[in-house]
């Protein structure tokens, strides 16, 4: 049972997804031929991690604090006086496109008496801030602009009550801000994104569908429902996925990519029972799988396969639909789950037909649920303009995805996800055991982020 | 608005798709918005500090006020978001052609200002 091979070097028996790429009729673009792992360790991560309130408040000062996060998307913020509301833990910063080509971000607080400035998280508009409790205003660029009875201020001057700038740049059409004073460049951990998602630019794609989801879990335990493939069979009662794999790209970033149209027979060799395996599915029951994506073939033509086939006809509508040369596009752009992660909490899947954006944190200052943002990030067409972004849809804790009719076939498949969340967020409570245990390769994603998380926790990788 | 009539207050083609246009009846100023799914009217003045809301920016359904960023349903006049809490006055519309028709009760605008 147990694999002599050094630790971390084991894998799924049969073709990777290296060997489905290089396959494929139409070519990956370079990024997706890279491979990076190397093993991180083997000891179980401790459940307190998930659960105690002392560790979820150092969070809030150390990473929360500190780590660069995306608030919104820039499309969010079209016309000067758009602005964007962004609460994490108990902190609130206002990102604001304060001129035509400059975005500025401020802690959401009156220099006054500190009470917060815009109400309500989320897109908004300002003609100028004004505090809704003494009227003290300031300019869209946070300088101080009146102060009513200014005779009884004059210790009063803008270098100490301006609005507190928080620091704010840009990438891939998010607006990304970090309120520690002190943050390093964005750029620096930012890690491969910049040259990977040069070949297929976030910049060029436009809010779909916003959903915005509270999960019964701890921040963490969500999202790390999503680094890996290895539950597709238990949790989604499916074959692909067991061969996925997974880059560890540096500190901060990391990957999967997952096939999506063919799967591997050995991969599945000791997974329970018959099942996919024997018999395998055929290229037609695979095609009919995936003919949620709306295929305009019914049958594999001979000699094709149900990837080929999907990929070509995905092609050829989505391109219609957008207005899009999609021709050139990889088999594997268009079809495949390839997932980008960013310490602490964003994910960007620069795919085609898989072309989502995640975010998850904390729910206020509940150790035991979490804020889901899901974005569908549409290519837009040639020379189209972003248009305004939809509003989210928010959708209650005990609520099923599957009231959103715009996810469609994905809204079972994230109440599928997402509905270990809170047995899981329970059985962190219950266990004697005190740790979770990763497998080395295909979970090792997530050991990277809480080795990161280390950092921030003990300030080394901030307070250099 | 029993005794209410319709009156011709602008045509479409005045307010881009996804913007507002601020009109006067019978000295009342109100607040057309030109969504995806219609024309919507109100009362142009924000219910917290009475800042003309023709000057704030029209997102989906909700019309933001310059002022203090107070958010309003249009469909239903409804304050979503602090410091607002007092709904707006809004006007059944309806559209003939290019005609934007306001639903329009003579003098109730005086009375509702008391």
């Amino acid at each position: 049972m147990v694999d002599s091979k050094a630790r971390g070097e084991a894998r799924a028996s049969g073709p990777t997804v290296a060997d489905t790429l290089l396959g494929d009729r139409c070519p990956a673009p370079k990024p997706l031929l890279e491979s990076r792992y190397e093993f991180l360790g083997d000891e179980d991560i401790p459940f307190s991690r998930y659960t105690s309130r002392a560790f979820f408040e150092q969070e809030i000062e150390r990473v929360w604090g500190r780590a660069w996060q995306w608030a919104c998307r820039e499309e969010h913020l079209q016309e000067v006086g758009d602005t964007y509301v962004y609460d994490i833990g108990p902190y609130s910063v206002i990102v604001v496109r304060s001129a035509q080509d400059t975005i500025k971000a401020f802690l959401n607080s009156c220099t006054h008496r500190g009470t917060r400035i815009l109400a309500a998280e989320g897109s908004g508009y300002s003609g100028g801030f004004t505090c809704p409790f003494h009227g003290w205003s300031w300019q869209l660029d946070g300088t101080i602009d009146n102060i009513p009875a200014r005779w009884d201020f004059p210790h009063v001057c803008p270098e100490t009550h301006d609005l507190q700038a928080v620091s704010c740049e840009r990438w891939g059409g998010f607006v990304f801000i970090n309120i520690d004073p002190h943050a390093r460049p964005l750029a620096e951990y930012l890690d491969v994104l910049p040259e990977h998602f040069a070949h297929f630019p976030l910049e060029r794609r436009r809010i779909r569908l916003h959903v915005e989801k509270t999960l019964p879990a701890n921040w963490k335990a969500a999202q790390e429902a999503f680094m890996e493939a290895y539950h597709n069979f238990e949790t989604h009662d499916a074959p692909n996925g067991a061969n996925a794999q997974y880059d560890i790209f540096g500190k901060y970033v990391s990957r999967f990519i997952h096939n999506i149209g063919n799967y591997s027979t050995e991969a599945l060799a000791d997974y329970p029972g018959d099942k996919w395996r024997n018999p395998p599915l055929t290229e037609h029951e695979i095609l009919q799988i995936l003919s949620v994506f709306g295929l305009r073939h019914e049958e594999v033509p001979k000699g094709e396969t149900a990837r080929a086939v999907a990929a070509a006809d995905l092609r050829e509508r989505l391109g219609e639909q957008w207005g899009l040369d999609l021709s050139g596009v990889s088999d594997s752009l268009m079809l495949d789950s390839i997932e980008y992660h960013l310490f602490p909490n964003m994910f960007f899947f620069p795919g085609i037909n898989i072309p989502m954006a995640y975010r998850f944190r904390p729910n206020g200052d509940d150790v035991d649920s979490c804020i889901f943002d899901l974005m569908i990030l549409e290519p837009l067409g040639d020379a189209q303009q972003h248009p305004e972004p939809p509003e989210p849809v928010r959708v209650g804790i005990d609520e099923s995805y599957t009231v959103v009719e715009d996810l469609a076939w994905l809204g079972a498949v994230y109440d599928e996800d997402t509905g270990n969340l809170q047995m899981q967020q329970q059985g962190f409570k219950t266990s004697r055991k005190a740790g979770l245990t990763l497998g080395n390769y295909q979970e090792a994603r997530i050991r990277r982020v809480h080795m990161t998380l280390d950092e921030f926790m003990s300030g080394a990788d901030t307070r250099n | 608005m029993t005794n209410a009539v319709y009156r011709h207050v602008a045509r479409l083609a005045d307010i881009p798709a996804g913007k507002t246009l601020c009109v006067v009846v019978e000295g009342r100023e109100i607040l057309l918005c030109h969504t995806a799914d219609g024309v919507f009217a109100m009362d142009n003045l924000c219910s917290h500090a009475a800042a003309r809301l023709c000057e704030g920016r029209l997102k989906g359904h909700r019309i933001i006020c310059p002022l203090h960023g107070a958010a309003f349903d249009i469909r239903d006049g409804s304050a979503l978001s602090r410091p607002a809490s007092v709904a707006i006055g809004t006007y059944p519309v309806k559209l003939e052609g290019e005609d934007i028709l306001l639903a329009w009760e003579s003098g109730a605008a005086e009375l509702a200002r008391g």
